[in-house]
């Protein structure tokens, strides 16, 4: 199965999995997995959401010990006793997603949280700052080490947490999902870094579900499917279909659903002139059935765009008409009663309550309608059972608590609550944060399904990919104020990209 | 429906939770069966009586501290609450003569006023609830000895002593109304929109507010009904000691958040269950019970109980750590 082995390589691999199976109560997370990784390769790991990629990362980081296997690393059988001080000890460090820094502690703090360079118990802040500047400068950054962390831009943070690792001296990094919270620029930095990194022969295992990157910057790349390793290789000999369909264990012929609109003249959404501390003169026409994209940088002022629309962002001047009748929303509350729902970016902060099962959080918009002076508990499950089907929910019971989904299936039950509302106009805000490629194509079905149904639809995505894919139209922000707008066979990555930068013709 | 991994995870989780409810059902029969074989003069019925009147009045001021915590925050201000609400009941119905029930709907109505400015400091004040009601606690506290020069006011109508002594057949009065504000508050919090409100409020905030709940309305109601409860529970306890005292609530305060705590509601908020408070009084009640009748010195007891809250805190944070 592994075509590496054919390179006879003489090298002695850094970290080694031998057959290595971990169980769990119930679960089988990893069945079988043989892995290696060269010092200085950048190996992509790669497979959806629930496919054992975090399960491998915690083996090789001490923090699982396997159920069956080896591990080898360096060459040397650690299998009987290796914890999460021994990995350390390796070098073998991870930089996640979700931040693990103190944000009240200074840049350097941080960086050396765990390590303080002691003499005597007096903390030798000199020493600290200078390698801290060191590691910074290896990695041709300048970042304030003085302010707490806290009042760093999230790439800057992320920086910190990688100097962080590079201040224990690491052989290796897994750089898990990084990229899922940066814009453009600052993902093109990881990519220098990325190199600057494999050049001092330090690995990376990259985990990303933005495929693009991994042919971007990995040399090599497994593949991982329920728990077993289907495929592996050099990222040279494949191409994007293929991996995806190693990724997903199918053909999968259409990321994005035909595009289909019908022609219509009626309006059912007019925004104009809205103005607000963060945007200026907004006009938008949206009519029925039609999915309109924003595309634009971070603080751009999509997400405050939508949540203006939405009743939640103060507004100073400017009109919203809803078929035609102009219209006052100051909260959410009224945005619902004129039929507008709102998709956030982050649905375990914003969309849903993480207390409640999934029919509740089903219920949460619409709570009058199934409230007669005592709620009509039967009246929730029923719709909610007839809504998890139509949009194809993967779930044991609808008394599932929701933190117990997948994301993509999350985000279905956020979509389900705003069908249940009898929202006309959908506004979608990163809609697949954080989703893997098939449950991707999924949403995007759904998405296409609901305006082929009459719904309308607003769709903020930093995935151009995605704005090209689904959208009949895209407005582009620049600084506040809509750019461009593009229609049709005009949606183009090199339309978007010049205004994105603001340099439009 | 596939079983993936998730879901089989997730029927756990599920069952862990039944298994916190019940817990302190199961802790209450535990220690009532051990006090009924090991403690004379326990399992009979004057005792159980007399020990469940005890903490009615706790329960049911407790219950409307429930309702502040499930939504996230916390009502410092009802052992001051419950002193005013006394002196003020007091003094309307010895000095100035009021009919018993014209002087109960007056300080029920202050009590939601209270409940009120509570509310209003915290939502509309963006004052954290801990901050906001400590703040009506000290100056309703400061009021309570300027009212009544921190003597107890006396001269109350006879026929007043039924509220907190009295007993419809067999059963005590103030258990009575307990039983009656515990069905109410259980059918609030299963299955009414309201209840089910402050739940969502409590578990997430934004994510309530963006789905189009009146999260301000919902947490000033929050407060009110603690006012209001602690306002029921003051008249009871005047009506029992037949005196309007000042001081009366304040060393309730603790014990009120403990039986709210120990009844499993969550402190972050979302998370609790009515049965739980009603059941964390019973015990404190078979604590208090027991000492008693063992002769067992009193400050024993904040022992006892300071232990049986640790143990069942630990348990629900371990669960909540696996789920």
């Amino acid at each position: 199965m592994s075509d590496l082995n054919n390179n006879m390589d003489k090298r002695t691999p850094l970290v080694e999995l031998k057959n290595v199976s971990k169980s769990f109560p119930g679960v089988k997370a990893l069945e079988n997995v043989s892995f290696t990784i060269y010092p200085g390769e950048c190996l992509a790991l790669a497979g959806e959401n629930g496919a054992g990629k975090s399960t491998l990362s915690k083996i090789i980081l001490g923090i699982y010990t396997p159920t069956e296997g080896k591990i080898l690393i360096q060459g040397k059988d650690e299998t009987d006793s290796y914890h999460i001080k021994d990995a350390q000890n390796y070098g073998l460090n991870a930089v996640h997603q979700e931040l693990q820094l103190v944000p009240e502690l200074t840049g350097y703090e941080n960086i050396f949280l765990g390590n303080f360079e002691a003499k005597a118990g007096f903390i030798g802040k000199k020493k600290m700052k200078a390698k801290a500047r060191e590691v910074l400068a290896f990695l041709e950054m300048t970042i304030n080490l003085n302010c707490p962390v806290k009042n760093l831009r999230m790439a800057e943070q992320q920086i910190i947490q990688l100097a962080k690792a590079l201040v224990l001296e690491s052989k290796l990094i897994i750089m898990d999902e990084l990229t899922a919270v940066l814009q453009e620029k600052d993902i093109q930095n990881i990519y220098r870094i990325v190199n600057i990194l494999k050049e001092r022969k330090i690995s990376i295992i990259y985990i990303s579900h933005r495929l693009d990157e991994i042919f971007e910057v990995c040399d090599t790349y497994t593949v991982l499917v329920d728990g077993k390793m289907t495929g592996n290789g050099y990222v040279k000999d494949i191409n994007k279909d293929q991996l995806i369909e190693k990724i997903i264990g199918r053909e999968l012929t259409q990321v994005f659903p035909h595009k289909n609109f019908v022609e219509t003249d009626e309006v059912v959404l007019k925004v104009n002139n809205l103005t607000s501390p963060v945007f200026k003169d907004i006009h938008i026409t949206l009519r029925k059935g039609e999915i309109l994209g924003i595309a634009g940088l971070v603080g751009a002022g999509k997400t405050e765009l939508l949540n203006a629309i939405f009743g939640n962002h103060p507004t100073h001047s400017g009109t919203i008409e809803v078929h035609g009748k102009n219209v006052s929303i100051k909260s959410p509350l009224d945005a619902i009663k004129h039929g507008i729902g709102l998709v956030p970016d982050e649905r375990k902060a914003l969309g849903l309550a993480m207390n409640f099962d999934i029919k509740t959080n089903m219920t949460l918009a619409s709570l009058n309608e199934f409230s007669n002076i005592f709620m009509q508990k039967k009246k929730e499950r029923a719709i909610s059972l007839e809504n998890a089907d139509r949009l194809n929910l993967k779930y044991s019971n609808l008394d599932q608590y929701v933190v117990n989904l997948s994301g993509g299936n999350q985000q279905k039950v956020v979509i389900a609550k705003w069908l249940i509302a009898d929202s006309e106009i959908l506004m979608f805000d990163e809609p697949t944060r954080g989703i893997d490629i098939g449950a991707k194509s999924e949403i995007y079905k759904l998405i296409t399904d609901l305006a082929l149904a009459g719904k309308s639809i607003i769709i903020v995505s930093p995935e151009l990919e995605e704005l090209i894919g689904l959208c009949h139209k895209v407005h582009i922000m620049f600084e506040g104020k809509i750019d461009k707008s593009v229609q049709g066979d005009a949606i183009t990555q090199e339309n978007i990209i010049n205004s994105l930068l603001g340099e439009s013709s | 429906m596939e079983a993936t991994k998730k879901n089989v995870l997730s029927s756990f989780s599920i069952s862990s939770s039944k298994i916190k409810e019940a817990a302190i059902v199961l802790l209450f029969i535990v220690m009532f069966i051990l006090a009924s074989v090991f403690v004379d003069d326990f399992f009979n019925s004057s005792n159980i009586i007399n020990l469940v009147r005890q903490i009615s009045f706790l329960a049911i001021i407790g219950l409307g501290q429930f309702f502040v915590i499930l939504i996230g925050g916390i009502d410092m201000s009802v052992g001051s609450t419950v002193g005013l609400v006394s002196i003020v009941l007091a003094n309307l119905m010895s000095v100035h003569q009021y009919p018993i029930f014209v002087a109960i709907i007056i300080v029920l109505l202050l009590a939601l006023f209270i409940g009120f400015v509570n509310g209003l400091i915290s939502v509309y004040g963006h004052v954290t609830p801990f901050i906001a009601t400590l703040i009506t606690m000290i100056i309703i506290k400061g009021v309570n000895y300027l009212y009544s020069n921190g003597i107890p006011i006396s001269g109350l109508p006879s026929e007043f002593n039924f509220l907190g002594a009295g007993y419809v057949g067999p059963i005590p009065f103030p258990i009575i109304v307990l039983v009656v504000i515990g069905i109410l508050c259980y059918v609030l919090t299963t299955n009414m929109k309201v209840g089910r409100s402050f739940y969502a409020v409590g578990g997430n905030l934004e994510a309530s507010k963006l789905s189009g709940i009146n999260v301000n309305k919902i947490r000033i109601y929050a407060f009110m009904l603690s006012s209001f409860l602690a306002g029921v529970g003051a008249i009871l306890i005047t009506s029992r000691t037949m005196s309007g005292q000042p001081a009366i609530g304040e060393s309730m305060l603790f014990d009120i958040i403990t039986i709210v705590v120990l009844g499993g509601t969550s402190l972050t908020g979302g998370r609790g269950k009515v049965v739980g408070v009603i059941f964390a009084a019973l015990i404190l009640g078979i604590i208090d019970n027991v000492m008693v009748l063992k002769g067992i010195d009193a400050y024993w007891q904040q022992v006892v109980k300071g232990v049986i809250l640790a143990i069942v805190v630990l348990i629900d944070s371990h669960s909540k750590k696996n789920s």
